[in-house]
């Protein structure tokens, strides 16, 4: 599904300030970028410009070297074009070119195995965040966070997307205990080596920074820029009912994915038990001749909750078969350090 | 560095959490019975998200002790998954575990060892004489080992204590996952362990306070019904769905048979008739969904890793004569 357009490979200048523990980690050299800045463009050509200097001179200023990857999501616009030509200018400029629409967390993979750098900062051209103000997130590394997700203040947003991305996050504090204000604002900033270490699939890219937690990371926020103009909203209720799944997926993903039936199991029992008692008393009922039950429709509702109840058991214990299967696989844990030889 | 890889022969676990009061002397303890023992020995501790002191001080244990090795988890990820990591990270051609509050005597691990090594896969400690108070904790614990028997077929008569040992075959062949920490012995088990037990010392505990309630009883309940369903179909699980699926047909048919029966006689209204044909419908419906369970929990152990290997040795393997020409 990739087409690589590469226009340069190595890096021009010395990098302006090493950090030792990034480069030593893989023995890399350090004539590659310190930095790869990941730029997912799905029909925005006409930003294209912008977005590049804005980056530019926000790195520039930042003074560690770096590369832009712009990965274009197959737009239909002149984002293809628009971006090469920035590309045969700036040798630190990537293209990479996706075969057909895959959508962002696609995107992401995609940069992250063809960036060079050791920081990786993901910042979508959908949310139009002021790039210049990227360097903020990577202050924040510095100071020994594992993760900064951008906080989009002031949000220039659509009313309605305002309220909706309010909501998600309301909803993600409560369920998650994550105390950050705009989890899903798709632009964050983390080591390689954070994010190899997560398998992100589907489109739970927005999740990143909740599942860098859940590993134990120390994730934090920092405020970015939003530039006022043409916000897209989205034009289907099915966007919304998604994303609620979504939500569903992760509070399951990181809660119970491990123990499925100490999760099914227990609303399985409660159901069960709730439709035998029902079939019991009713048995009695009949059985003490105090009148028919066929026309009960107590009946019905005790034998639906029975296999209701049944069948969420046989599906906890068909996830425990999953995890058992692939329990050589996954390692339930991040080891941080190893001391001793 | 005193020790090459392929040296060590014991290898000791311990998952702590917050023992910064025990940690120096677990250390001590530890240390003196193996030098005393006198084999090649590591001691492996994972550091499971403490919050207390209890890793800088290991860290200076380590730094003095070359047989010290400690792994130190990001966030508390629970203890199947620090035994999991203990187990990946031990060398020793036999893997010792415990537990960080010195309820087990270190000078117990040559006495669990030895048994091992009479042709055993896994020797767990037991606790004879448990230094516990009576009704609170032993009792349960006596119902509690009863039901583990009869349901994962580990003949142990103590399997929560945490002193035992592993032949290195069988730590790299279990699948550690979730919560199954204290099932490990049932969990060698369905991959074919051969596993026996020796009595070891208890003491009572000197610092901090172990737990117990009603959730953790249900999860334990859950874990004991998903081993034994593993050890009796984990490589033919449509056998046990298909059970289900019997049963439901069978109940589903008979309601409809019923209903024929009482529609003939003409003593039931429509409506009552509609409730029994309801009924009928449904269970009948949810024999086949069992069914379709039973298909996709057979995909899903076909397409996963081999079950059917299970531990085994050769002990006398003579050669046919058709073999005999060509080697």
């Amino acid at each position: 599904m990739l087409e690589t357009t590469k226009i340069s490979v190595s890096s021009v200048e010395p990098p302006a300030r090493l950090v030792e523990s990034d480069i030593s980690e893989n023995g890399r050299s350090n004539t590659l970028p310190l930095l790869s800045v990941i730029v997912p463009m799905s029909n925005h050509g006409s930003e294209a410009q912008t977005i590049y200097r804005a980056l530019r001179q926000g790195l520039e200023n930042y003074g560690q070297s770096f590369e832009i990857i712009f990965v274009d999501d197959a737009s239909t616009d002149d984002t293809y074009a628009q971006v090469l030509a920035i590309a045969t200018r700036d040798p630190r400029v990537k293209l990479i070119r996706m075969r057909a629409a895959c959508g962002e967390t696609s995107a992401l993979d995609a940069g992250l195995r063809h960036a060079a750098g050791q920081r990786l900062v993901f910042a979508s051209a959908r949310v139009r965040a002021n790039m210049q103000t990227l360097p903020r997130l990577l202050r924040k590394l510095d100071e020994g966070f594992d993760l900064v997700v951008g906080w989009r203040t002031p949000r220039q947003d659509a009313g309605l997307n305002r309220v909706v991305s309010r909501l998600f996050n309301w909803l993600m504090q409560k369920l998650l205990k994550l105390k950050l204000h705009d989890i899903n604002s798709s632009i964050f900033a983390a080591p390689r080596r954070v994010l190899e270490s997560m398998t992100v699939y589907g489109n739970l890219n927005i999740f990143i920074p909740v599942l860098a937690a859940h590993q134990g990371y120390k994730v934090t926020e920092e405020q970015i820029e939003q530039l006022p103009g043409a916000f897209r909203t989205s034009s289907h209720v099915s966007e919304y009912v998604q994303r609620l799944l979504d939500i569903i997926t992760v509070v399951f993903l990181t809660r119970y994915s491990k123990k499925p039936l100490h999760f099914l199991g227990f609303f399985g029992i409660i159901f069960t038990a709730a439709g035998l008692v029902m079939n019991l008393y009713l048995f009695v009922y009949r059985i003490l001749d105090f009148g028919a039950i066929a026309g009960r429709p107590l009946l019905l509702l005790g034998a639906l909750l029975l296999v209701i109840g049944l069948q969420m058991i046989s599906i906890g214990l068909i996830g425990e078969m999953i995890i058992y299967t692939h329990a050589r696989e996954i390692k339930e844990y991040n080891i941080e350090t190893v001391v001793g030889k | 560095m005193t020790q090459n890889d392929n040296q060590v022969f014991c290898s000791v676990v311990i998952p702590v959490m917050n023992e910064e009061e025990n940690v120096p002397h677990l250390h001590q303890a530890i240390t003196g019975a193996m030098q005393a023992w006198g084999r090649p020995y590591e001691i492996v501790i994972v550091d499971d998200g403490s919050t207390d002191r209890t890793f800088p001080l290991l860290e200076e244990i380590a730094r003095r002790d070359p047989h010290l090795r400690v792994v130190k988890f990001r966030r508390n990820f629970g203890q199947s998954a620090a035994m999991g990591a203990g187990f990946e990270y031990a060398r020793g051609e036999v893997v010792v575990t415990m537990d960080g509050d010195l309820q087990n005597d270190p000078k117990d691990i040559p006495l669990v060892v030895a048994e091992l090594q009479k042709g055993y896969d896994v020797v767990s400690g037991w606790r004879k004489n448990r230094q516990d108070r009576l009704i609170i904790r032993k009792v349960p614990s006596r119902l509690a080992n009863r039901l583990i028997r009869k349901t994962t077929q580990v003949n142990l008569h103590d399997t929560g204590c945490s002193l035992k040992a592993y032949r290195r075959e069988v730590v790299q062949k279990i699948r550690l996952y979730g919560e199954m920490h204290r099932f490990i012995p049932a969990l060698a088990r369905i991959e074919g362990a051969r596993i026996g037990e020796v009595v070891v010392d208890h003491h009572e505990r000197k610092f901090g306070r172990s737990k117990y309630n009603l959730m953790r009883t249900f999860k334990v309940i859950m874990d004991l019904a998903t081993l034994n369903l593993f050890l009796k179909y984990l490589t033919r699980p449509l056998h046990f769905f298909g059970a289900l699926t019997l049963l439901f047909n069978g109940l589903g048919a008979a309601t409809l048979l019923a209903m024929i029966f009482y529609s003939a006689q003409n003593n039931l209204s429509i409506a009552e008739l509609n409730v029994l044909m309801s009924l009928g419908f449904l269970l009948v419906a949810t024999g086949i969904n069992f069914l379709l369970y039973g298909l996709i929990a057979n995909m899903v152990v076909k397409t996963g890793q081999k079950h059917d290997e299970r531990l085994h040795e050769i002990v006398h393997f003579p050669k046919r004569g058709f073999g005999a020409g060509n080697n």
